[in-house]
Order: structure tokens, then C-alpha cells, then sequence
């Protein structure tokens, strides 16, 4: 954004916060435009939060809530079996209360304690997922898993390299893992070693290259038929 | 019919080769069922009982060689792209291509973005018929049909081209 650009921007939104909303409208540029808005709604937030300022006593009663230990969550109970069960292979930094960071290593063999233990009992994989973090960043594989028996579900988190990525298959443990990791494959290119089946599932065979990773870039001819990449400048 | 006016039975009708068989075969192009997204819908509709399609003698055929019309229904993929030139070219002569609805036309809502499908389905096999619509309702998919009806009757197949 020029200097320019956000002189135009901040006398905009002092206008309007007096009452002026013309001046917001009025600015030809459209992403100028919804930037100035955007702008606006933040500082209408800030203004609100700062004449609604808690008073002392419910400032103190805050302070004793969070004196209480609060009530681990069930991915951190998992987490913490796990941790027990198979050392150094959950990542605690980056795991939290809504999903489980493991490195790759043990992968299948938690994946099967997971299955069978009586506290776990997750009996179901529901999906496993990729993702891509940005180019710069690595590939990332996420498994939900709920059990009926206790009806409860957590999300397992592994990333992999995105110049090898390798993590170890879990398709035996759950056989719907079959088909998602597949998909994943398909999509990320992400190799799961032990899959008995390890094909492309809704690509073609001789599809290049993987189409949901950020830095994929669309082949030109398919069997000669031109696939038109995006045109530049299109909005 | 100049001179043979009254020179038959009431029961007979006389024509050039050439229209009659324009005629027959304009009245019952039979077409290759299938369909690829949600424009099947809309052709399994307009071949069921309200619109009927059978009244303008149009029967489904699950084989390519039984089939004189293919309509394209839907979002064409790379992958399924050569598939339809396939079957396209296991059906007999003459034989043609109805392409119904935006997806089919020109990619539809995937014309820029959908890096896997295909730009119209006439980059691989011929069309004669375009159907506009997203998916079309059964009145355009038979108008559509109609006009191929028209086409078909303006052959001459018997006649010598001339140069």
C-alpha cells in the first residue's frame, strides 16, 4: 500500500467516525475503498472497547477465574497418553487444545494404540486431509478420529517435508485411510509408506505435478488439448 | 408431382430418395445415454414422462454403436475427454454432437480456474447443436433437439456435390 494511499485512508475514516460516511464512499478506488471500511469497523471496535472499560470489581472477579486450573481438553489428554506411551513423538510446542502434533517416526504404531486402547477406542477415521502452509513452509497431513464407544474425537497433526514428503500409512490400522490417502496423495503428492495401493484416485494416471499445492502450476498440453493457464491482470 | 399426379393409389406416397430418407432418419435420431454432471438431470427429465422425448423419436441407447446422436450433458473433464472422443468415434456414421449446457459449451463456471476441465467440448469431437443454459430446462434441450431434427432433414446424402 503507497504512503499515499493510506493518508487518503486514515482521513477518511477520522471523517467518518464524525459522522461523515460520504467520505469513505466517496473514494473511486474499489480495494482503496474497502480498505478505508475495514479501517473504520476497527476503529469503531476500539472506540467501544475503550468507554466500556470493566469495572474494578469485575476485574477482580476475571482474576479469580483464571486462578482455577483450568480443565485439560481432550486433544491434551490424548496427547499427554500419548506422550507417555511413545516418548518424543508428540510435539508439545505447537500442539494445543484442538489438535495433537506428533512427528512422523511412530505414526502407525499410535495410530494402532489409538485404535485399541480402552481409553481411546477411536474406532473411526473420518478424514484425513492436506495441507499446504505456503511455499515457503512444509506439507502438512491432519487426521480427524472419533470413537463410538466413548464418543469422543480429536485431530492428529503431522507435517512432512515438501521436497520429500513421507509420512507412514495408516491404511491398515483404518481401511477407509485407503481411499483418503489417496486423495492426499493425489492432490499434495504426499507419500504414505506401507499403502498397499498407492495411486492417483480422481486424477488421471499421467496427471503432472500436484494440484493443490500453492506452488502448482497447470501443465499446458494434455494430451494435446490445451489446458488455458489463468490470465494475468483478470479480476 | 407433375406427371405422376393420379397415376396411383391414394394409399401411396411419392417422394425424392433423398428427402425420404432426410425424413426417416431426422424422426428418429436415437441418442447415446449419458450424462456427466447436472445437466443428466435436466435430459433424464426431458426423457421421462412430462416431456416425453420419445414422441419426436427419440429413443436412449446404452451403446455407442446403436446411437445415431451423442448429447454431451455436462462438465467435461481432461480425464473424461478422451473418453467421450472414444466413444465418440465407436459410433457409426452419421453422427452427431449435441453439446448441452454452459460446462460442456465452454467450461461453464470452470472456464478459467478449473485446471483439470475441459474448455468446450469442441476442442475434441465436432458439435452441431449448441445448448446455452446452466443446466438448460427440457423446452431448450428438445428446442435443441429440434433444430439438429432440421439439420438432419436438410441432408441430401444421395445427391452429388458439385463444385
Amino acid at each position: 500500500m503507497t504512503d499515499n494511499q493510506e493518508m487518503l485512508i486514515q482521513e477518511a475514516v477520522e471523517k467518518a467516525l464524525q459522522g461523515d460516511m460520504e467520505a469513505v464512499n466517496n473514494i473511486e478506488d474499489r480495494v482503496t475503498r474497502s480498505k478505508a471500511k475495514a479501517a473504520l469497523v476497527k476503529a469503531k471496535r476500539e472506540a467501544a472497547k475503550t468507554s466500556a472499560e470493566p469495572s474494578s470489581e469485575e476485574k477482580s472477579e476475571e482474576s479469580a477465574a483464571e486462578s482455577k486450573p483450568v480443565p485439560l481438553s481432550l486433544n491434551q489428554k490424548i496427547a499427554g497418553i500419548i506422550a507417555s506411551q511413545f516418548p518424543g513423538t508428540v510435539d508439545e510446542e505447537s500442539s494445543s487444545e484442538t489438535h495433537i502434533q506428533l512427528q512422523p517416526a511412530k505414526w502407525f504404531d499410535i495410530a494402532q494404540y489409538l485404535r485399541d486402547d480402552p481409553a481411546c477406542l477411536f474406532d473411526s477415521l473420518q478424514c484425513v486431509t492436506g495441507v499446504d502452509l505456503g511455499e515457503e513452509s512444509e506439507l502438512e497431513v491432519r487426521y480427524n478420529l472419533h470413537s463410538m464407544t466413548h464418543r469422543h474425537a480429536i485431530e492428529i497433526r503431522i507435517e512432512c517435508a515438501r521436497n520429500n514428503p513421507k509420512v507412514p500409512s495408516v491404511e491398515t490400522v483404518w481401511h477407509i485411510g485407503d481411499w483418503f490417502e489417496r486423495e492426499t496423495y493425489d492432490m499434495f503428492g504426499i507419500e504414505f509408506e506401507g499403502h498397499r495401493d498407492l495411486r492417483r484416485i480422481l486424477l488421471p494416471d499421467d496427471w503432472e505435478g500436484w494440484p493443490l499445492r500453492k506452488d502448482y502450476e497447470v501443465q499446458e498440453t494434455y494430451h494435446g488439448i490445451v489446458v488455458p493457464k489463468v490470465k494475468e491482470g483478470w479480476e | 408431382m407433375g406427371v405422376f399426379e393420379n397415376k396411383f393409389h391414394d394409399n401411396v406416397v411419392i417422394a425424392s430418395l433423398d428427402k425420404l430418407l432426410g425424413w426417416a432418419r431426422s424422426t428418429s435420431p436415437w441418442f447415446f445415454q449419458f450424462g456427466l454432471a447436472c445437466c443428466a438431470i435436466e435430459m433424464m427429465a426431458t426423457a421421462a414422462s412430462r416431456h416425453d422425448l420419445m414422441r419426436i423419436g427419440m429413443i436412449p441407447r446404452s451403446s455407442p454403436r446403436q446411437a445415431d446422436v451423442m448429447i454431451v450433458a455436462g462438465t467435461v473433464t481432461l480425464k473424461m475427454a478422451l473418453r467421450v472422443k472414444k466413444l465418440y468415434e465407436q459410433m457409426a456414421n452419421p453422427k452427431y454432437v449435441i453439446s448441452m449446457g454452459s460446462c460442456a459449451t465452454s467450461g461453464g463456471p470452470y472456464w478459467q480456474h478449473g485446471y483439470h476441465v475441459l474448455k468446450g467440448v469442441d476442442l475434441v469431437v465436432p458439435v452441431d447443436v449448441y445448448i446455452p443454459g446452466c443446466p438448460p430446462r427440457p423446452e431448450s434441450l428438445i428446442e435443441g433437439l429440434l433444430k439438429l431434427q432440421e439439420k438432419i432433414q436438410s441432408e441430401r446424402p444421395l445427391t452429388r456435390k458439385t463444385a
